[in-house]
């Protein structure tokens, strides 16, 4: 955890670098693309989040150890973090690029019900007052939440029509996108990813693990 | 075994039905919700014809939130009445579980079929495919209730109760809600309804089912 408080800002300030001096102006999109490195990253840490604070909600279920519902709390609560500021950058994008902030293409659907779910869950949270209920209750929420995941891949993009921008790896399986862009977008998702594991460890560190 | 639960569902079905029947404002407090909101918007209308996605949205949403003012009673009064200890304790979850399920199918069937009259009546809905719309609220209501029983028992205990049933169930209905209204739209407008999407809610409904089912002992049997 100590490196990581090193290689974090090192890690951001080569990205901000990266993202405003070094990659060029996307076809189509212009210097708009800019936006699609910090989206991306935060689209992929609220997904992340949320499956993880399934998978310590199913560990605490299993275990009923107080630092696992810690974990899974502490993940919702930066994956809801994450999920604001993907749907604001999503949506400034839209408006910049399509000219509206919101048109119910499947990817902002899918994003506006993991903002319910994350919603829902903290919610219920702050609702029981009593911890292990709370724990065990919010589990296993947590974990029927998780039913929606086949729908929200497989069946929105079908019912409705998408503007939304092909993903990074295509349904053929390649990859479309320039190597300095690519570069800089995995390094993105990389810093992302390190933040989230090092907020959450370090969140969760500051809990009583005794608490009841 | 198998046959103890079975039983089990019956009796808890039994015992549901008869307080239903035993209380009946809650059951008034239901259909009233549906009825004063679809003569709100009849009014509001004023008999112009609205576009078949449109009803069918609006055909959803009411169902929906009556439905809300209904379901989340079924654990709540348990706990109000004193009776869910007791029944935490004699009652096998799984025979609660779909009893009270079957209970809450039961209910809001009745309901969907009350509100469908007045809907059609009031809203003034052209000739429709009676079997598909029947097989798309029959897969709409068995995604509710499946899924609001098991989120009824989720409430009990909690601090705040007005709205929290309806926050927790709405990101894991849409799943239902949003297929049901893009089927209904179609029978109301004449289309002919894609089957592979009816499948899907059904397939949904039974993975929420089994999904709660599977939980719900994690729920019920608290050490």
């Amino acid at each position: 955890m100590k490196y990581l408080s090193y290689l974090i800002p090192m890690l951001t300030v080569l990205t901000c670098y990266l993202v405003f001096a070094v990659v060029p102006p996307a076809e189509g999109l212009g210097e708009l693309v800019r936006i699609a490195f910090f989206h991306i990253p935060l689209a992929w840490l609220s997904v992340l989040a949320f499956l993880m604070s399934a998978w310590w909600s199913a560990a605490y279920l299993r275990s009923g150890s107080m630092r696992q519902d810690a974990l899974s709390a502490c993940s919702a609560k930066l994956g809801f973090f994450a999920v604001l500021l993907a749907t604001v950058s999503g949506a400034m994008f839209s408006k910049l690029t399509w000219g509206s902030y919101w048109n119910w293409d499947p990817r902002q659907t899918t994003i506006f019900v993991l903002i319910l779910i994350y919603g829902a869950y903290l919610t219920l949270r702050a609702a029981l007052p009593n911890p292990r209920k709370r724990a065990r209750t919010s589990a296993v929420y947590s974990l029927f939440s998780c039913l929606t995941v086949p729908f929200l891949v497989f069946i929105i993009p079908r019912l409705y029509f998408s503007l939304h921008p092909t993903p990074v790896l295509n349904g053929d399986g390649h990859v479309d996108m320039e190597p300095v862009m690519l570069a800089t977008l995995l390094l993105a998702l990389l810093d992302a990813t390190l933040v989230y594991v090092w907020l959450l460890f370090h969140a969760v560190a500051k809990e009583d693990p005794h608490e009841p | 075994m198998q046959s103890s639960i079975f039983h089990g569902i019956k009796l808890v079905f039994r015992k549901e039905f008869l307080a239903g029947m035993r209380c009946k404002a809650a059951w008034a407090a239901i259909f009233m919700f549906a009825l004063t909101t679809l003569s709100c918007v009849s009014l509001a209308l004023q008999g112009a014809v609205l576009e078949p996605k449109l009803q069918a949205a609006l055909f959803w949403m009411v169902l929906f939130f009556s439905s809300m003012t209904g379901m989340d009673r079924c654990f709540a009064e348990e706990e109000m009445s004193g009776t869910f200890l007791p029944l935490r304790l004699y009652g096998a979850a799984q025979a609660v579980l779909f009893g009270k399920m079957l209970y809450s199918f039961f209910l809001l069937l009745v309901l969907a079929l009350f509100i469908s009259i007045l809907f059609f009546i009031l809203l003034d809905v052209g000739s429709v495919s009676l079997p598909e719309f029947l097989a798309v609220a029959l897969a709409g209501v068995l995604g509710l209730s499946g899924a609001g029983t098991f989120l009824a028992a989720l409430t009990t205990g909690a601090g705040v109760k007005s709205g929290l049933f309806s926050v927790l169930m709405l990101p894991v209905i849409l799943p239902v809600f949003l297929p049901a209204i893009f089927l209904t739209g179609r029978v109301f407008g004449g289309d002919s309804m894609p089957f592979s999407h009816l499948g899907g809610m059904l397939l949904y409904d039974l993975l929420l089912m089994v999904g709660g089912s599977v939980l719900f002992d994690y729920f019920w049997y608290e050490e």
